[in-house]
């Protein structure tokens, strides 16, 4: 008789755990895709889906290589089947998805889980996050172009003694662009020649640069013409990337492809951070992930040697001016078709917030810095790098960031760089000059604004303009 | 009795149209139906990047093609990766059909490793001739160098280079199956027209020449006809090495079609150029099958 009880008790009390757990769920057991561009920065949603079931949240991945998460976030949009809850995307194309109304705005979802705003970074909250004054998405990856250079070669003496002798001044990583041709001439040698003191088994080039259409490569002609004052369009969408700012800058990519790898108009993201990180080339610009890959013994030759500087910029009026390009960048948003929008926001909060310090100081994601906490926590990269260094790094983003120059958000704009990229790449291989690939290049951006409905345009980026103010990247 | 069996034959005709039906409400629905859709959107322009409606804008997208040099360098690149492919699979597979006609030991082995690339996917091909043609890592330049004859290339990223690199990796994956169908186009020849050359005194040369090669020629025809309609659909080696560059340099027309319909969204123009390929295909197609089913019944 006690035993009955006591089976009685316990099943009871199995029960009443059973409830106790299920009311701690904040969902009724449901199902969020998530779609992210493959590889490391998908690796989060892996990582923290046991953390989202015992909230009664299952995560089902679906990923796409980097170069066709445009095409394949908008056929599942343009087919609006629901396939996707919650997605990872490029902010350069927050304004097409949310002008056509493929997100849902998540202002009703802040109020009940803070996604913490306030300690999002001024540059990447305004041109991230906002559309038409509503919330659209939450920051997942914060991305600035940085010079990172071999440290062990600047500092080299031998190198150093070497310099000075050709150029009559110190080595240092370039601060402008003239230095920057200079130096990257400096850093190329054929094997069999000495480098640091060492006999070079391979050719080693001076400087590389991304130059793969679809992966961000006009950011690379960008960072000059905007030093130089350059913008996308006047105020009436007449294009100004065929100013004689956009034709130094282009020539000057032109100038230095001598002392990059011969291969350098194959480049991508990954085979541009190989080529430093692997030791073959003295310096580039890259995305803030390429230090925290440089400095990881698992993926680099040059662990402790990545150094991180702003980008090269110009002199004028005595005042050194640089502007650093904030090409692709991360958000995560959800889907206007989704079925459970405030589970799927829910995962875009905790991504973008309660865990996003470890997943951007840890070299196994591609993901970089966003929030004023991130700034502030240099101990946070103990993991690979010391704590000099990360503050190094850190400062070396902010101050990058402070002189941040946006992506041209604007409908259309896939259409816009595809162009661009185009013709800048018809430079590179000397089949046009510079000024006349430009010319082209702004013949056909015209043609695009006129087919896109100029006075929308017109409109559309005077808002953009405003806001890129508001953030305080355009004066 | 007859007119029994008329009513049946009858019956059976009507009910063979019946039985017609469903194949054809399938046609009507996947090909006819679609079809119709292309020609109709071809005319409008409409552009789902904004929230924009179609509009009718008459033949202003064909106007528009006529004067769109990316489409013009695209169909050029697309010509020329056919006509280059089309020779040089044809002289190699006709080499090697003629290599594998001969009896030797394991025959069938080198058979079977032959078709091995045709049985490949080709996004996997393309990916594994990223690896090849890489400029640091890849065996094709590491073979270059261990054997002294240059520093190796830059296959996909010279843009002088990089359609040649598309070709080779077309012809690799191709000129098996050429060889083939020309292996069985020569098995299908009797010994006894080779018996009887040889008891006329003729040469190999001229068997070759003058008996061989002529009843090879409707197999050559199937060849050319299939290979101009692949290449002409040429995309995932492509899309997986270059991507269409360095700048525009290997884009081929389905390439630059699959750009306007899924990286630009302009289904009107992609409608149209769709259409422009569908008459060029349709007119290429009607010449060698009339070609082919002319000599088929000489």
């Amino acid at each position: 008789m006690k035993k009955r009880y006591l089976i009685i008790l316990i099943v009871l009390g199995l029960l009443l755990l059973t409830t106790i757990e299920a009311q701690k769920k904040l969902f009724p057991d449901v199902t969020i895709t998530a779609f992210c561009d493959a590889g490391h920065n998908a690796l989060p949603f892996e990582w923290y889906a046991p953390e989202f079931e015992k909230v009664g949240i299952k995560i089902k991945l679906i990923t796409a290589p980097f170069a066709n998460v445009y095409e394949k976030l908008k056929t599942e949009f343009v087919a609006g089947t629901g396939a996707y809850d919650v997605i990872v995307f490029f902010p350069l194309y927050l304004g097409e998805f949310a002008g056509m109304g493929y997100l849902k705005p998540l202002d009703e979802y802040a109020k009940k889980y803070n996604p913490r705003m306030d300690d999002v970074a001024k540059a990447f909250a305004k041109l991230y996050c906002y559309y038409g004054g509503k919330l659209y998405t939450l920051p997942y990856d914060g991305d600035v172009l940085s010079l990172y250079y071999r440290k062990d070669l600047f500092n080299n003496p031998e190198e150093k003694a070497k310099f000075k002798a050709l150029y009559k001044r110190e080595l240092r990583p370039p601060v402008t662009w003239d230095e920057l041709i200079d130096v990257a001439k400096f850093f190329t040698r054929k094997k069999g020649e000495k480098l640091a003191g060492k006999v070079l088994t391979e050719d080693f080039y001076g400087y590389a640069f991304i130059a793969q259409r679809g992966s961000f490569a006009y950011a690379w002609w960008l960072a000059e013409f905007a030093s130089r004052g350059g913008r996308y369009f006047d105020e009436n969408m007449k294009p100004m990337i065929n100013s004689p700012a956009g034709v130094t800058a282009l020539q000057r990519i032109v100038d230095v492809m001598p002392y990059c790898p011969p291969d350098v108009l194959s480049y991508g993201y990954e085979e541009l951070k190989d080529a430093l990180i692997l030791g073959r080339i003295a310096m580039c610009l890259q995305w803030p992930c390429n230090w925290k890959k440089g400095n990881d013994p698992a993926q680099s030759k040059i662990v402790g040697n990545v150094g991180i500087t702003h980008v090269p910029g110009i002199i004028k009026d005595g005042k050194l001016v640089f502007r650093a390009p904030m090409p692709c960048g991360r958000v995560l948003a959800v889907s206007a078709s989704s079925r459970n929008p405030e589970a799927a926001y829910y995962v875009a909060k905790v991504l973008s917030y309660d865990k996003s310090l470890a997943d951007v100081s840890t070299p196994k994601t591609g993901l970089d810095p966003f929030r004023i906490s991130h700034f502030n926590n240099p101990k946070a990269f103990a993991e690979f790098a010391p704590e000099s260094e990360a503050k190094e790094y850190l400062s070396a983003l902010r101050k990058n960031l402070t002189y941040g120059y946006p992506d041209l958000n604007l409908p259309g704009s896939a259409e816009y760089i595809d162009v661009l990229e185009i013709y800048l790449g018809k430079a590179y291989t000397k089949e046009m000059t510079p000024k006349a690939a430009l010319d082209a290049a702004a013949a056909e951006w015209e043609k695009i604004t006129e087919r896109l409905g100029r006075a929308n345009q017109i409109k559309i980026y005077k808002d953009l303009l405003q806001s890129w103010k508001e953030a305080g990247i355009l004066e | 009795m007859k007119e029994e069996s008329l009513n049946v034959i009858v019956g059976k005709k009507r009910f063979a149209r019946w039985m017609t039906l469903p194949p054809v409400l399938i046609l009507v629905a996947l090909v006819v139906g679609p079809l119709g859709f292309l020609l109709y959107s071809s005319f409008f322009d409409w552009t789902l990047t904004i929230p924009a409606p179609p509009k009718f804008v008459w033949f202003k997208n064909y106007v528009e093609v006529f004067k769109d040099i990316r489409f013009w360098n695209a169909f050029k690149n697309t010509v020329l990766l056919m006509i280059l492919g089309i020779i040089t699979q044809s002289i190699l597979g006709l080499i090697l059909a003629l290599l594998l006609n001969r009896e030797f030991k394991l025959k069938k082995v080198a058979i079977t490793i032959l078709a091995l690339p045709i049985m490949i996917t080709p996004v996997v091909i393309g990916f594994n001739w990223r690896i090849i043609y890489h400029e640091h890592f890849g065996p094709l330049n590491y073979i270059i160098r261990l054997l002294r004859l240059g520093s190796g290339a830059s296959w996909i990223a010279d843009p002088k280079l990089a359609l040649i690199s598309i070709f080779i990796v077309d012809t690799w994956q191709w000129t098996p199956f050429v060889t083939l169908i020309l292996l069985a186009g020569l098995q299908s020849i009797p010994r006894q027209v080779y018996e009887a050359s040889n008891v006329d005194g003729a040469s190999s040369w001229q068997i070759f020449r003058r008996v061989t090669l002529p009843l090879l020629r409707p197999m050559f025809v199937l060849v050319v006809l299939f290979r101009t309609i692949w290449i002409f659909k040429i995309f995932d080696p492509v899309f997986i090495l270059t991507g269409g560059g360095p700048g525009t340099a290997t884009e081929t027309l389905s390439l630059y079609t699959y750009i306007n319909g899924f990286k630009l969204w302009r289904i009107g123009y992609t409608s149209t150029l769709a259409v422009f390929q569908l008459i060029i295909m349709n007119i290429v197609a009607t010449i060698f099958v009339r070609k082919f089913m002319r000599r088929g019944s000489k």
